[in-house]
């Protein structure tokens, strides 16, 4: 429950201080997005798993963002960028999948 | 640690992925967890006030993006709406400028023919009927070629590549076989022939005269009566036959009586200054430039 309020008022901060994110790294915005919503469902799923530890969240999450990002840079320099965040996106969408999955499961029994 | 086996991932690592989403860290944790002390006091609570701050920063990320794409579709929108309109305005003031030069040109027609003597005059009309710098009218012949249908695989809908295209080529053929047949004006959809007058491809499109033609092409020409025989009779209408016979591009021509084949594009004069004083080069200065009237390399 606090979880949730904490990150309404994540929203609501992000509104309310309409941050500029440097252009630089603007093309780097959703793929942080999807690593970070991977890492999200995974703390999600751990929670009703009931193995839930705070310490591996958030490295999981940041780490999730960094290398996300890291790769679609290289990807970048590379002149692959787009392969790559299209690779990082399947992983994790197969990860968010997996776990979305696992999470229906423990909620609806089905 | 006991998780080492989970932790090793399988050659097939994709598989492992699908079987096994959750990051093994966290069964580590739980295993790790299960044998220590359980944590009190700050130990405890530390790592939930950061995973909290984690949190809200997750929520700062997902609402700055939420901006950002939100505030990018317009812009992009914009942007393409603002070049159409553009696009369309500078089409309207060539359109307006085009049509005051051709009345400012008709006005300069009207005074001349009133300054100039009748002979001198209807000298002046033919030179520029024969440069195509006048508008014509005559009876002459029209030849329509047009590209073959585009053949596509119907499977895959990849065509090959289209034998019975029509390229500059073969206009650049068709005005020269018009030009050597005796024709006095040529012009290419509407676009008058002049003895500097360019044929050629870019890209995938046909210039004359650095302006494009698409198909399909009406090459019209006004000459004499003999002009459709020697046309038929000319390399490059035995060559469009076949063409046209094998590879399904249509080609024909016929007679019309009176056309009318409108004015070339005012010609820039490239060796023509203006004369400094009226009195030291009353003529002379602004023939342009001289030379062989036959366009194209065609002999005429």
């Amino acid at each position: 429950m606090i979880a949730v309020l904490a990150l309404l008022a994540g929203v609501l901060l992000g509104v309310w201080l309409d941050p500029t994110v440097p252009s630089a790294l603007q093309p780097y915005l959703p793929i942080a997005v999807v690593a970070a919503l991977d890492a999200v469902f995974g703390g999600v799923r751990a929670k009703l798993d009931g193995i839930f530890d705070d310490k591996q969240f958030v490295i999981s999450f940041i780490s999730n963002v960094l290398v996300a990002g890291i790769i679609v840079y290289l990807g970048d320099q590379l002149g692959v960028g787009g392969q790559l965040s299209t690779g990082v996106v399947v992983v994790l969408g197969v990860r968010i999948f997996g776990n979305v999955a696992a999470i229906r499961r423990h909620l609806f029994r089905a | 640690m006991t998780g080492q086996d989970r932790r090793t991932y399988a050659a097939d690592f994709l598989t492992e992925l699908f079987h096994n989403p959750l990051d093994p860290g966290y069964a580590d944790a739980a295993e790790r967890r299960r044998r220590a002390v359980p944590a009190t006091g700050w130990r405890r609570s530390a790592p939930r006030a950061v995973t909290l701050v984690t949190l809200v920063l997750l929520g700062l990320l997902l609402a700055m993006a939420y901006r950002e794409t939100v505030a990018a579709e317009p812009s992009r929108s914009k942007a393409r709406a603002g070049l159409v309109a553009q696009i369309k305005q500078r089409e309207a003031e060539n359109a307006a400028l085009t049509e005051q030069a051709d009345r400012l040109r008709a006005e300069v027609l009207r005074q001349r023919d009133a300054a100039l003597s009748g002979s001198a005059a209807a000298n002046l009309r033919n030179l520029e009927a024969a440069t195509g710098l006048g508008r014509v009218r005559g009876d002459g012949l029209v030849v329509r070629v047009a590209d073959a249908p585009e053949k596509s695989d119907g499977v895959t809908g990849v065509g090959g590549t289209n034998l019975g295209r029509v390229l500059d080529r073969d206009l650049q053929d068709i005005a020269n076989a018009l030009w050597s047949g005796g024709a006095e004006a040529v012009s290419i959809n509407g676009q008058r022939l002049t003895a500097t007058s360019t044929i050629r491809a870019a890209g995938g499109a046909i210039l004359v005269d650095f302006k494009p033609v698409i198909g399909p092409y009406e090459v019209s020409a006004i000459g004499p009566g003999q002009l459709e025989r020697r046309f038929r009779d000319s390399a490059a209408a035995r060559l469009l036959d076949s063409v046209s016979e094998k590879h399904g591009m249509s080609f024909e021509f016929r007679k019309v009586d009176d056309l009318t084949l409108p004015a070339a594009t005012e010609p820039q004069l490239r060796f023509a200054t203006p004369s400094p004083e009226p009195t030291a080069a009353p003529s002379g200065s602004s023939t342009g430039r001289g030379g062989s009237p036959s366009p194209l390399g065609g002999g005429r």
